[in-house]
């Protein structure tokens, strides 16, 4: 049960591949490195998330943190969830704050 | 019954994750869940453990006993702690969310997934503990012969604090 990050950031996007479990013990770190990401200027937040294999409400928080963080003029953009994942996240009604590309229907 | 599997927490939350997976993955393969609602149990398992441990416990730790099995129209796990009495059901931040996630400040969201993500979430107090049993329903095609699917056991793991 890992969870594992990949940064990398061009021109004001930053792009984050999310490896393994988001749960509550590993979202503290998640929350580290969007602290970390929003201190210099954001235009798009990326998330890649065809390899996040499982996602709690506190991997959702994270979610919400990032989006509190970066404020309402910045996308964050959800790339490949699985179903999963994405359900999670259209149950909740965050889908409306982020926009989910890819995301495998079930 | 079949596949009966129990675990039992003392430390809090630490080092559960793993172990409440495998739990539910393996109750799931006996029952035959399809994958979305073993993922879907996991995460109720998870969210009612850690919402035990965060807020019932507020993090000190205490004793959580978690069992489950497979029967013949459900695959169910029953979760029971010595916190003070609290209802999954009557924390509802329905009202919250409909105005967005972004509003939703404290547990409430795993609560809420839990919920929706089980086919019936049953609670109880008695003798000074809450009693939660979670259940998904077998469906067609999942129910198959589990007179023989027995590999679980007492997989014990107390810890300390």
């Amino acid at each position: 049960m890992s969870f594992t990050t990949k940064v990398h950031t061009d021109d004001g996007v930053v792009t984050i591949r999310l490896t393994g479990e988001l749960d509550s013990r590993s979202a503290p770190s998640l929350n580290e490195i969007i602290v970390e990401a929003t201190e210099s200027t954001v235009r798009r937040l990326v998330l890649l998330a065809e390899d996040l294999t499982y996602m709690s409400s506190a991997g959702l928080r994270c979610l919400v943190f990032a989006h509190q963080k970066l404020g309402r003029g910045v996308d964050i953009v959800l790339v490949g969830a699985t179903p999963e994942v994405a359900e999670t996240i259209r149950l909740t009604g965050f889908d409306r704050s982020l926009v989910m590309q890819g995301a495998t229907e079930r | 019954m079949a596949g009966h599997h129990r675990l039992t927490l003392r430390g809090g939350e630490a080092g559960a994750g793993r172990r409440l997976a495998d739990l539910v993955a393996a109750l799931a393969g006996t029952g035959g869940l399809d994958a979305r609602r073993s993922y879907w149990l996991r995460l109720a398992v998870d969210e009612i453990t850690t919402n035990i441990g965060q807020h019932g416990y507020r993090g000190q730790g205490g004793l959580v006993e978690i069992e489950g099995a497979v029967e013949p129209d459900r695959v169910w796990v029953r979760i029971t702690d010595e916190a003070p009495p609290f209802d999954p059901h009557s924390h509802d931040p329905g009202p919250r969310l409909a105005d967005g996630v972004a509003h939703d400040g404290e547990g409430g969201l795993g609560l809420y997934l839990a919920l929706n993500g089980l086919d019936r979430l049953d609670h109880t107090y008695v003798d000074g503990r809450n009693v939660n049993t979670l259940v998904m329903e077998r469906h067609v095609g999942e129910v198959q012969d589990t007179d023989g699917g027995t590999h679980g056991g007492d997989d014990r793991a107390g810890g300390g604090g």
